[in-house]
């Protein structure tokens, strides 16, 4: 294979990751035509291992870079170059795909569908939702409120101190560098001290939805909750799950907060489906747990509770988070009725595990939560 | 398979590193496209070992930076000696010292070298520097690390800018307790080493521990490969399958049995809850089926 060809290969498959949502730069093809022109091109293995270094693959994407790698490069690459049709259009859509919605759900029954959803909630009565009035739309006023709210929020959260020495003013430790360094312009002298201390650290959160069926009447809600807390707090990683588990990050982008609400929300009541919460969270342990959460990470679990899987999993799932996390937080909107007891056999088996269990169903639950925040 | 990266291979075999094609491609490609190669891997798996032995088979140095949290630059890159410093200052000051300049006391006979300024002045060729367990450090860390190895030069204030004599071989290893950054893995050639193979794991024993003979090396390889299918909080990485396979040399066993196996299981599992959900009735058809072969269960 000349260096030529070479290159447009490389090129092809990288895209072809690309569109796989395998992250590959220019730079990272380049380092993979370095490395093929280095390796012996007629072993397959090699030239496997060869550009999962230089392409620098992660174990989690080893299995979709593997299938693209013998499509690609088995069958002769110039055979194997996939479309740009089979490429989700959008995150919902692509969930959809992997939950397999019920056909059928189009928009004009979505307001249908979300009524017959509320009817089904336990404890819950539609008279019950018209008092408290959740979010069931929220506009932009609202969602600047809760913007303002969750940056209150933010605050609490920051409370933790990193380990790094940064200077200050005040009080802290001798900085013997800086002090010394002020020194020789005094003569040897030290008329002032510097000191430094530990800084104040960004909180990192992770947040996991639940968007199952049980949990429609709220997912506008919550969605402007997760959105807005996005922005709040940067390093935030929200996940979303009903029978499966999904990562959001990626497409929130807090800059286009209307947007991408917009855009998610057309396709919220078709979220909907059963619920296997303990299989979503041993997913989230198994795959994201370590790279995600650390001593300093609040996870903040949000659903109802209602699981229809195996509650042992669900128990020894938020058993690992919670020896990892810093906090445990669950935000169950049922709690905003005043029946409620977290009686559902999910809830019982996470509840060992959970620091903090509050109601989010409102502004007004949100607001109260804030205080508690603090660690 | 290119016979450079097979003779990596044997090398690295030969100073007692048993390593699979993809280890050996990966640190085939760093040494050739002098790259920094960023290994992954759950904990125990052998990265910060493959920096050990490349260094021993490149016959140079290891200069090994430890990554924590809090980790800053005086600690990695350079440091100021500060009481001979003032010691200097104050003969100055009592005139018994007249030749005292700030370029004097802002020398690099002041400076005392942390291991990246280490890494980069050394004049003997190229050493191997290892940056261990870099998901520890700080962000800004993190940062700072992409500079330096991406210029391989380090500019003091008071000095100027220092430039590599020989550029290092850089390996970084992380834990993945964090993710790490996407512009430092762009930079680095990247290597996730994964639990190893039966075979792979038995070779490991031998090699390690040559006192196990063959029939126990088995039996504690297939134990260990039986056990991390099971559902674990901390899997045993190969470092622990050394710990035991010696623990149980000394234990003059030449192969497992359930109550051995108990009383043993710290060397492996190192989670109270791991512990606690293997109950000896977990047990003992795992020891089975390690020593399958050998002793058909009758």
């Amino acid at each position: 294979m000349s260096e030529k060809s070479l290159v447009v290969h490389v090129a092809r498959f990288a895209r072809a990751l690309r569109e796989r949502e395998i992250l590959v730069s220019p730079a990272d093809e380049v380092d993979a035509v370095t490395a093929l022109t280095l390796v012996d091109l007629s072993d397959r293995a090699e030239v496997r291992q060869a550009l999962r270094v230089a392409l620098k693959i992660r174990p989690r994407d080893a299995g979709a870079f593997d299938e693209l790698f013998k499509r690609f490069w088995e069958s002769g690459p110039a055979a194997a170059d996939p479309g740009r049709s089979s490429r989700p259009a959008s995150p919902p859509a692509a969930l959809l795909r992997r939950q397999g919605a019920a056909p059928g759900s189009e928009p004009e029954s979505r307001d249908l569908e979300r009524d017959v959803a509320v009817g089904d909630l336990p404890g819950y009565s539609p008279e019950a939702l018209l008092r408290k009035k959740p979010f069931e739309e929220c506009t932009e006023s609202d969602l600047r409120a809760m913007e303002r709210l969750l940056e209150r929020a933010a605050y609490r959260l920051a409370t933790c101190r990193s380990r790094r020495l940064v200077p200050t003013r005040g009080r802290g430790a001798v900085d013997l560098r800086r002090s010394f360094r002020k020194a020789v312009e005094t003569d040897g002298e030290f008329l002032r001290l510097a000191r430094r201390a530990r800084a104040v650290e960004e909180p990192r959160l992770v947040v996991l939805c639940d968007t199952s069926g049980s949990m429609d009447a709220h997912t506008r809600f919550l969605l402007c909750f997760l959105l807005a807390l996005k922005r709040a707090v940067r390093r935030t990683e929200i996940f979303v799950f009903n029978t499966a588990l999904t990562r959001l990050t990626p497409w929130l982008s807090p800059a286009r907060i209307g947007s991408t609400l917009e855009r998610l929300a057309a396709e919220v009541p078709d979220w909907s489906g059963g619920t296997r919460i303990g299989e979503s969270l041993a997913e989230f342990v198994a795959r994201h747990l370590d790279e995600m959460v650390d001593g300093k990470t609040v996870v903040i679990v949000v659903s109802d509770g209602l699981d229809r899987g195996d509650t042992a999993i669900l128990g020894a799932a938020m058993r690992a988070i919670r020896s990892r996390a810093r906090r445990v937080i669950w935000l169950n909107p049922l709690m905003g009725d005043p029946r409620f007891e977290p009686t559902a056999r999910g809830m019982e088996a996470a509840l060992p595990f959970v620091d903090l269990l509050a109601s989010a169903h409102n502004l007004e639950s949100l607001e109260r939560l804030i205080p508690r925040l603090a660690a | 398979m290119k016979a450079e990266i097979r003779a990596m291979q044997e090398a690295m075999e030969r100073h007692g590193y048993i390593a699979d094609p993809a280890i050996a491609t990966a640190v085939f490609l760093a040494r050739e496209m002098k790259k920094p190669l960023l290994i992954e891997g759950d904990a125990g798996v052998g990265k910060t070992e493959v920096a050990k032995v490349l260094a021993r088979l490149l016959d140079t140095e290891l200069i090994r930076l430890q990554c924590y949290e809090g980790l800053d630059v005086s600690t990695a890159l350079y440091e100021w000696d500060y009481p001979r410093q003032m010691l200097r200052v104050r003969m100055a000051a009592e005139g018994s010292d007249p030749s005292l300049t700030e370029q004097v006391i802002f020398s690099r006979a002041y400076l005392l070298e942390r291991p990246l300024l280490k890494a980069i002045t050394r004049r003997e060729g190229s050493p191997v520097l290892l940056v261990d367990e870099v998901d520890r450090a700080d962000d800004g860390f993190e940062a700072f690390l992409l500079e330096v190895l991406s210029e391989f030069q380090v500019t003091i204030p008071e000095i100027g800018t220092i430039r590599a004599e020989h550029v290092p071989y850089v390996i970084l290893t992380s834990n993945r307790s964090r993710e790490i950054g996407d512009a430092l893995r762009r930079r680095c050639l990247y290597l996730y080493i994964e639990h190893p193979t039966l075979e792979k794991e038995v070779r490991i024993i031998r090699a390690r521990v040559p006192e196990a003979g063959e029939r126990l090396a088995g039996q504690i390889g297939r134990f260990l490969q039986a056990l991390r299918q099971r559902r674990l909080l901390k899997s045993p990485g190969a470092a622990e399958t050394i710990d035991w396979a010696q623990a149980l040399v000394r234990l003059h066993r030449d192969e497992l049995d359930p109550e051995i196996v108990q009383q043993t299981l710290g060397c492996i599992l190192k989670d109270r809850n791991d512990l606690r959900d293997l109950t000896p009735s977990d047990l003992s058809p795992l020891v089975r089926q390690a020593r399958g072969i050998e002793v058909p269960a009758s």
